[in-house]
């Protein structure tokens, strides 16, 4: 980073700052949620991340992509912090063996009612589908996270994870699918689908 | 697949849903799949799905209350760097 002017020295830039990147603080809560999947890590996450952007504010360009900006040192933060520590979940089947439309297909044609596979979506819950996401492996998760969370276009996620943008693409239509499989198992072990 | 209920563009169409959904499509494709969901309903079934697959995990992944520890943290932050 940049060596920024000092943010609580500017008073302008701190009401800047208190303005523009307070409100964020719901999203990258629950981002840092889903990464490190614990309530205490991700506590320290986002407060190691607004203490770099407070400080590294002073070199952040008014009128540039400031989520963007702020999920770059949230993923930095993470993947030099938090992931060390964490072991990933253990994964019996690649999303390389899952097809295209894994839950589609199985959710539907399960009833003769038009888009019941659409509608079953809706009954599972909200912890189900976080357990989903966090069962993920990270190079997938943070993807899908970026992307379906928080709406970045590609080229963002390209930027926001220092990768180039068709490993975003390829690790993206992976994850998805992993995820599908993920809600799918989910949905079954815990009796909102009969299989 | 069900191609030969809905015709050639099916192929592609679904080979392509995923990045229309996300918005990252050029304009003359972008038209031609919304074109082609106007007027196949298996294709589009398939569409919906995924769209609302992706609502799904918007919506349910929202910390719906930040820790009141951590709003004072934050706050903190700025207080006193």
């Amino acid at each position: 980073m940049a060596q920024p002017a000092a943010t609580h020295e500017d008073p302008a830039l701190r009401e800047r700052f208190e303005r523009d990147v307070l409100p964020l603080l719901p999203s990258l809560y629950g981002a840092a949620m889903r990464m490190t999947r614990n309530r205490s890590d991700a506590e320290d996450l986002v407060q190691e991340t607004y203490l770099r952007a407070y400080r590294g504010f002073g070199g952040f360009q008014e009128g540039t992509n400031l989520k963007a900006w702020l999920y770059r040192i949230l993923t930095n933060s993470y993947i030099n912090t938090y992931r060390k520590k964490q072991r990933e979940p253990q994964i019996v089947d690649g999303p390389e063996d899952v097809d295209e439309w894994y839950l589609y297909d199985r959710l539907g044609g399960r009833s003769v009612e038009d888009s019941a596979e659409t509608t079953v979506l809706d009954t599972i819950p909200d912890q189900a589908v976080k357990d989903a996401v966090e069962s993920l492996p990270e190079r997938f998760r943070l993807p899908v996270l970026l992307a379906d969370v928080e709406g970045f276009s590609y080229k963002e996620i390209a930027e926001i994870m220092e990768t180039p943008i068709g490993t975003v693409m390829s690790r993206l239509h992976r994850g998805r699918k992993a995820l599908e499989k993920a809600l799918w198992d989910t949905a079954k072990e815990r009796g909102f689908v009969d299989a | 697949m069900r191609e030969r209920e809905c015709g050639p563009d099916c192929t592609e169409t679904l080979l392509e849903v995923e990045a229309y959904l996300d918005g990252e499509v050029d304009p003359d494709l972008a038209a031609r799949i919304t074109d082609h969901l106007s007027g196949c309903s298996p294709c589009l079934d398939r569409a919906e799905f995924r769209k609302h697959l992706k609502e799904i995990v918007a919506t349910r992944c929202i910390e719906k209350d930040v820790p009141e520890a951590l709003r004072d943290r934050i706050r903190s932050i700025i207080a006193d760097p």
